[in-house]
């Protein structure tokens, strides 16, 4: 990579630099927190722990909780229970019953998952369940009452 | 719903055709003759199924503000991805291409910024 002159460069080109150096001013940290998030999302269905997560990105605790949450916004724990209401969500979508999308989307305890769920999604599961597979069928149906005009011209 | 085309307004379309497939490396897709100008898009090579490009001449006076503007302040108008930006790089300035942003790295990716010699800057990017 070499330098170029400052007042050679374009405004993007300023523009880029100083968001790389607002945003990754370290780089290294970056790539090891990715490598924790691609962690997360590959074993959000079984119990993680902090110490898990700063782990695979070789940071210690605190460290890591600041420099995942600078390049995500959000922290690490935040970061996993959206992937799991996003996992439940695509199972009751499949037509899990509660306690499958619960367990298998990482979650402990209903009650914990219920509050979760609804909390992000704005409804809680079973709604959401409902209004699903609601949805489908009418699709179903419609697409069926379609198929019968089709036939009759 | 899918995303079939984009376009690069560009002032000369026969001028673009060639930049765009002999010095970028893209291959002409469609060409529909329409009076003064053509419908004409290219593609990469490497999908050639995948998105078109369309070339569409420049004939309305405020994108022709708009794209200076642009230009003049080296802000990317499309960016395509590329497996090895350095690589790249190397290639076109051979090719005499001008870059406004030779490779930089920034966090996870890598991006230079060139100029199609049409109007318009054009972001390469490596992910």
């Amino acid at each position: 990579m070499q330098q170029f002159p400052l007042e050679l460069m374009t405004f993007y080109h300023q523009q880029v630099l100083r968001f790389r150096e607002e945003m990754y001013p370290k780089e290294y940290l970056t790539m090891q927190v990715m490598r924790s998030k691609k962690f997360i999302d590959q074993h959000y269905a079984r119990p993680l722990t902090l110490d898990e997560m700063a782990a695979e990105a070789y940071l210690s605790k605190f460290h890591f909780l600041r420099v995942f949450k600078h390049n995500y916004g959000r922290t690490p724990h935040q970061y996993l229970i959206s992937v799991r209401i996003a996992r439940a969500k695509e199972l009751l979508a499949a037509g899990a019953s509660l306690k499958e999308a619960c367990y298998c989307s990482g979650f402990e305890s209903i009650s914990s998952f219920g509050g979760l769920f609804r909390r992000q999604a704005g409804l809680p599961p079973y709604a959401y369940r409902q209004r699903i597979l609601l949805k489908k069928s009418n699709f179903e149906e419609s697409s069926l009452d379609r198929l019968s005009q089709i036939r009759r011209h | 719903m899918k995303i079939r085309l984009t376009s690069v307004m560009v002032d000369d379309q026969e001028k673009a055709l060639q930049f765009y497939t002999t010095i970028l490396g893209f291959v002409k897709k469609t060409e529909v003759p329409m009076g003064e100008h053509r419908w004409l898009t290219v593609v990469s090579k490497e999908e050639q199924d995948g998105v078109e490009l369309l070339l569409e001449p420049m004939g309305f006076e405020p994108a022709r503000v708009f794209q200076r503007a642009l230009f003049d302040a080296g802000i990317p108008l499309a960016v395509f991805n590329v497996d090895d930006v350095a690589k790249e790089y190397e290639r076109l300035k051979g090719l005499g291409v001008k870059f406004s942003m030779p490779p930089t790295k920034m966090g996870p990716v890598t991006l230079a910024v060139l100029d199609d010699t049409c109007g318009n800057c054009i972001q390469l990017a490596e992910v």
